[in-house]
């Protein structure tokens, strides 16, 4: 939906800045029709402009190229891997000191989002970096504010463009349910489970699919994965949305061992 | 490093999945060393079909099914490597001789493997272009490979289907005896768009 550009700021590079890079993103040509598309960026920016957390992406400005009538956001340009990158490189999963030191930062950045009102929507491998400066959360095109001043500002309407990433979304938004803090743990969960082990935890069926092939049956706890963190990323795992009693805090916590989450 | 990707046809997308192969095999950054060189570029394809198979955000109106077929050749001295996916070729013309380097991913090409049936026959079937494989078709991705010696004067050319399509094997071989890339290509694009060119058409020729 989304194309992101790296761009060069020439204002930035004529006065002698050694990094005039930046990243660009604009809706895709295909909403150019679309009369609410900038309205739609504009509230990306303003989620991501109430959140200062050092693992989540910063925006910069929100513009509008008056000549094309199209919108824009410059960002914090990154370059490194994104973790769907990284799972094409190590197949097999990975060790638990480096996984944690992925999903302790990751998890902190999903709760400090959710606690300030923020739900990101689309939560997925390739919407997380690691970049040169530690990881960064980005792409907030698809959340909304549960609260908070933006929580008015114009959001995707789910009813009218449901929006999602097959393997990654939560069963009640496949099946046309509302965004919640719950489902953004659901996705979070599926991406833990696929560092950990190398492979989608069921074994990439939409979330509805899998529940009715009563996939979470043969769920087993990654090997790479200490027993102690299991019971708290298979509770993030829940296909019913009751059942998964876990907060990003709670998970977070439960990985990185600030608190027995059980 | 030359490479082309030829969208699939009948699917929403494969435009901007041939533009994000091209797109991600030109971040890679150059390894003097040609095996790194093509382990780079495999891990950039199956990376690409991850994006593009698991990945993209769908939505009811756009389901998210794309693909595309990629061909690719790397060079260094007298060394070459083909890697491709799909039904988009890379030929070779040597000492007056055209040889096909890659063997198409398609229905028509494993009719033919498997039941022992000419191209022709194979050719017949209603689906024989149907592509068994692509990148971002399926989950898993696998890559046809091929490496090869490399003589000073070995012209190279990488094609969509749109291409090949529309010449024999003596037009192609005419063409490419040329003397310059430039000359090849323009001949290339100058027989089959006086045809009835029913697809689009891309191309590279590289001479050693």
């Amino acid at each position: 939906m989304g194309v992101v550009y790296r761009a060069r700021d020439l204002l930035h590079e004529q006065y002698a800045d050694p990094d005039p890079y930046l990243a660009v993103k604009m809706l895709s040509e295909a909403f150019d029709e679309s009369a609410d598309a900038s309205a739609l960026l504009y509230s990306e920016f303003a989620l991501m402009r109430r959140l200062h957390h050092p693992n989540i992406l910063r925006p910069y400005t929100f513009e509008v190229d008056a000549a094309q009538g199209r919108a824009f956001i410059t960002m914090e340009l990154m370059r490194g891997l994104t973790l769907d990158q990284l799972l094409c490189e190590r197949p097999l999963g990975l060790p638990w000191p480096e996984l944690k030191a992925i999903a302790v930062p990751l998890l902190d950045a999903l709760a400090y989002a959710h606690s300030r009102g923020v739900l990101h929507g689309d939560m997925k491998p390739s919407n997380i970096m690691l970049s040169e400066e530690g990881l960064r959360l980005f792409d907030f095109g698809l959340g909304l504010a549960e609260e908070g001043p933006t929580q008015h500002l114009p959001n995707l309407n789910r009813e009218r463009l449901n929006a999602w990433t097959p393997g990654y979304a939560a069963p009640e938004l496949l099946e046309g349910g509302p965004l919640s803090a719950n489902a953004d743990v659901y996705g979070v969960a599926c991406v833990l489970y696929e560092l950990a082990s190398g492979k989608h935890p069921f074994r990439r069926l939409p979330a509805t699919q899998a529940r009715d092939a009563r996939l979470e049956r043969g769920l087993k706890a990654p090997r790479n994965l200490p027993r102690r963190c299991w019971p708290a990323l298979r509770m993030g795992l829940a296909f019913e949305p009751r059942q998964r009693r876990i907060s990003a805090a709670q998970l977070r916590d439960a990985l990185g061992d600030v608190s027995p989450w059980w | 490093m030359w490479a082309v990707a030829d969208g699939m046809g009948g699917h929403s997308g494969g435009d901007i999945a041939s533009q994000l192969i091209v797109a991600n095999l030109t971040e890679l950054p150059f390894h003097q060393d040609l095996d790194q060189r093509s382990k780079a570029v495999r891990q950039c394809l199956r990376w690409t079909n991850r994006r593009l198979s698991q990945e993209l955000t769908v939505t009811d109106d756009h389901p998210g099914i794309t693909g595309s077929t990629v061909v690719a050749l790397l060079l260094e001295g007298n060394r070459g490597v083909c890697i491709w996916a799909g039904d988009s070729r890379c030929y070779l013309w040597r000492g007056r001789r055209l040889y096909q380097l890659t063997k198409d991913h398609s229905l028509q090409q494993q009719l033919m493997d498997t039941q022992q049936i000419s191209r022709d026959e194979a050719g017949a079937h209603p689906a024989a272009k149907a592509l068994t494989r692509a990148v971002g078709a399926a989950p898993e991705l696998t890559l046809g490979l091929l490496a090869l010696d490399v003589h000073p004067g070995d012209t190279f050319l990488l094609c969509s289907d749109g291409l090949y399509q529309g010449l024999g094997a003596q037009a192609l071989g005419n063409a490419l005896g040329l003397a310059s890339p430039c000359k090849v290509l323009e001949d290339l694009f100058d027989v089959v768009l006086r045809g009835p060119a029913r697809d689009n058409l891309t191309a590279v020729v590289i001479r050693a």
